[in-house]
């Protein structure tokens, strides 16, 4: 079904939705993502909604260096996004905890705890370079997805307190390096 | 009223997007990557105190120095290019790239240290504290 | 009416092969029409198409119990009650029509909202049960207005049936009823200003916040369709009585489109408005008018 797989990874690309998490950050990126859906830069051109629940989005957008008391958010939404799913990290902050780099409060770097594909630095990023980052993670996620071969859909357990261990991992697998460990 | 006319003049008039891989012309205050021309620098590690986010890496040698600079760390502040005497950082007017894996955009440079000449040493007038002076060669010292 | 003209109304036009793809371009429309109106470019042509293929290609999470089959059955129901009211408009001229009731299509284009709440409150989120809650308070407020017009363009028409109010012109009445309709029909569709149980700041999309990948494809499509059902069912009250029946569709395309466009203006318009002033909203201006609506349908018909 060649055909059909080419339309779904056309679809992935065009079709990225966004959910917005804030672990910690200063609120400069946050609204840098806001003004990228403002008339001047629109990201809906691309096709991009800001979705309001994890469950619906594609691709999760975090902003803010991770402190202690949002780590374990961080990883609890991200274990909701369902598959495929791509993360970025938008600022210097996620990437390299920035000029916080020294403090007790930090829980360290995102790709610490989550796999990240893009990383947009920037203090904070230009929304113009916010949406770049979106249409590279939208095809990164369409690429990634396609090599997959969903055919039939990966179910994702819900990694976290109440996890059931409904997974091959038996409940084992609380981070992941990469979405492939977890979903095995 | 004045909503309807307003969404009425937007519907019929152009709309003020960019559209999509266009991206507006920052001006030249815009402080972007850093950039560091080793020609100039004199590898005095001000722009390595100076910077608030650690994104500078200073690593004295022999005869040489590597500095190396870290965009993703960095917060784009420009507290190293204020700081270094001989502007040999500069900030581009442009947006940091986008990418994929920690550490890609880190640069390093080695740069060996300039050969500096010490001003040749004045004669020390013979009414100089006495005895404390040592003899000191009129001729000045190279390194 | 025979089965075969009875099987096309419902699978072709206005069913499921037309009103498939005209859901999908009713969203986009009032997609563009309100991000231009607000000075962006807006989404692409086929963009609520590439939504709802992408989203089929999603997985979703586990679902157990008996609370998970439901989950699974309400954007099901949602989607095949909505295609159905779509089906049973009087589009076409009723010399082949599928004879529907004007009360079936009411009980129809009802359930789609009727399994939002329920969704909302088999999810189990709070988030779900919170928006439900909204739902079901805005169904009640604009229900009331919403029958009573359905009810006094019945009475002034002396008739329920679908096909006999698409073949009488349209007295002023009616036209009444359909301007109470209307005002309903921006709740109906969770647009501004009455776009409640959808509200993101505060309650994380509402009733639809557990569902994913499939399941949500269905409800996109769902409230597409709805779109549909609830501006064909103004443009077939409204819409002149025509012989040939690609003039009639094509008519019903066209006020489809336009009642489309003015319903984007208004949700681009204005704000949300909240839930007790949205519930004053219907309670105290329109209930006047539908009664009126009522009164004088029911005046008329003592006369005649």
């Amino acid at each position: 079904m060649n055909l059909w797989n080419k339309l779904m990874c056309y679809s992935r690309r065009h079709s990225p939705w966004l959910f917005h998490m804030n672990g910690g950050s200063c609120n400069g990126c946050d609204i840098e993502l806001i003004a990228s859906l403002t008339p001047r830069y629109d990201a809906e051109q691309l096709g991009v909604r800001l979705e309001g629940s994890p469950r619906h989005a594609d691709i999760l957008c975090i902003t803010g260096p991770i402190t202690k008391t949002a780590v374990n958010a961080v990883k609890t939404v991200y274990d909701q996004v369902c598959d495929p799913k791509a993360v970025i990290a938008i600022g210097s902050c996620p990437a390299t905890t920035n000029v916080f780099v020294e403090s007790r409060t930090l829980a360290g770097p995102l790709n610490k705890h989550i796999p990240v594909d893009v990383f947009v630095p920037g203090c904070p990023p230009r929304p113009d370079a916010i949406i770049l980052g979106v249409a590279k993670a939208a095809e990164i996620l369409a690429e990634r997805a396609g090599k997959k071969q969903i055919a039939e859909p990966v179910v994702m357990p819900l990694v976290g307190p109440g996890c059931n261990g409904a997974c091959a991992c038996g409940g084992e697998a609380k981070t992941a390096a990469n979405p492939e460990e977890v979903a095995q | 009223m004045r909503i309807l006319s307003m969404l009425w003049s937007n519907l019929w008039g152009r709309p003020r997007t960019l559209l999509f891989p266009k991206r507006p012309v920052v001006t030249e205050r815009f402080r972007g990557l850093v950039r560091f021309d080793p020609a100039l620098c004199s590898g005095c590690a001000i722009c390595k105190m100076r910077c608030t986010a650690k994104a500078i890496e200073f690593k004295a040698g022999k005869g040489e120095f590597t500095w190396s600079y870290e965009p993703g760390q960095c917060t784009f502040c420009g507290r190293c290019v204020e700081g270094c005497k001989d502007h040999a950082l500069s900030q581009d007017s442009e947006c940091p790239p986008i990418y994929t894996a920690i550490g890609e955009l880190k640069t390093a440079y080695t740069v060996a240290r300039k050969t500096t000449v010490k001003p040749a040493a004045a004669p020390q007038p013979a009414v100089a504290a006495p005895a404390a002076v040592p003899a000191i060669p009129a001729s000045g010292e190279t390194e | 009416m025979n089965l075969i003209t009875a099987l096309a109304r419902l699978l072709i036009f206005p069913g499921l092969v037309f009103a498939v793809p005209a859901a999908w371009f009713f969203l986009w429309v009032e997609r563009k029409a309100v991000a231009r109106m607000q000075g962006r470019i807006g989404p692409p042509f086929m963009q609520p198409f590439f939504d709802f293929v992408k989203l089929m290609g999603k997985s979703t999470p586990p679902r157990n119990g008996i609370g998970g089959l439901l989950m699974r059955a309400w954007p099901l129901i949602a989607v095949s009650s909505a295609a159905g009211a779509v089906g049973l408009l009087p589009v076409l001229p009723a010399s082949g029509g599928f004879q529907g009731d004007l009360i079936l299509l009411l009980a129809l284009l009802e359930l789609p909202s009727m399994c939002i709440i329920a969704a909302g409150f088999s999810s189990g989120s709070i988030f779900g049960e919170i928006g439900s809650a909204r739902e079901a308070v805005l169904s009640v407020s604009y229900n009331i207005v919403f029958l009573l017009a359905i009810v006094s363009i019945a009475a002034s028409q002396h008739t329920f049936s679908l096909a006999a109010l698409a073949q009488q012109s349209a007295s002023p009445l009616r036209w009444l009823g359909i301007l109470a309709i209307l005002v309903c029909l921006p709740a109906k569709l969770h647009l501004n200003p009455f776009s409640l149980p959808n509200a993101e700041q505060e309650i994380y999309s509402g009733p639809i916040t557990e569902y994913a990948g499939p399941e949500l494809a269905m409800w996109e499509l769902s409230h597409g369709l709805e779109w549909v059902a609830a501006t064909g069912l103004v443009a077939t009250l409204a819409a002149p009585v025509l012989a040939t029946w690609w003039a009639a569709a094509l008519v019903f395309v066209a006020l489809c489109f336009g009642l489309v466009l003015l319903l984007s203006v208004v949700a681009a318009a204005t704000a949300r408005l909240q839930i007790d002033t949205t519930v004053r909203f219907y309670w105290q201006c329109t209930l006047i008018f539908a009664v009126l609506a009522v009164a004088s349908a029911l005046f008329m018909r003592f006369r005649a």
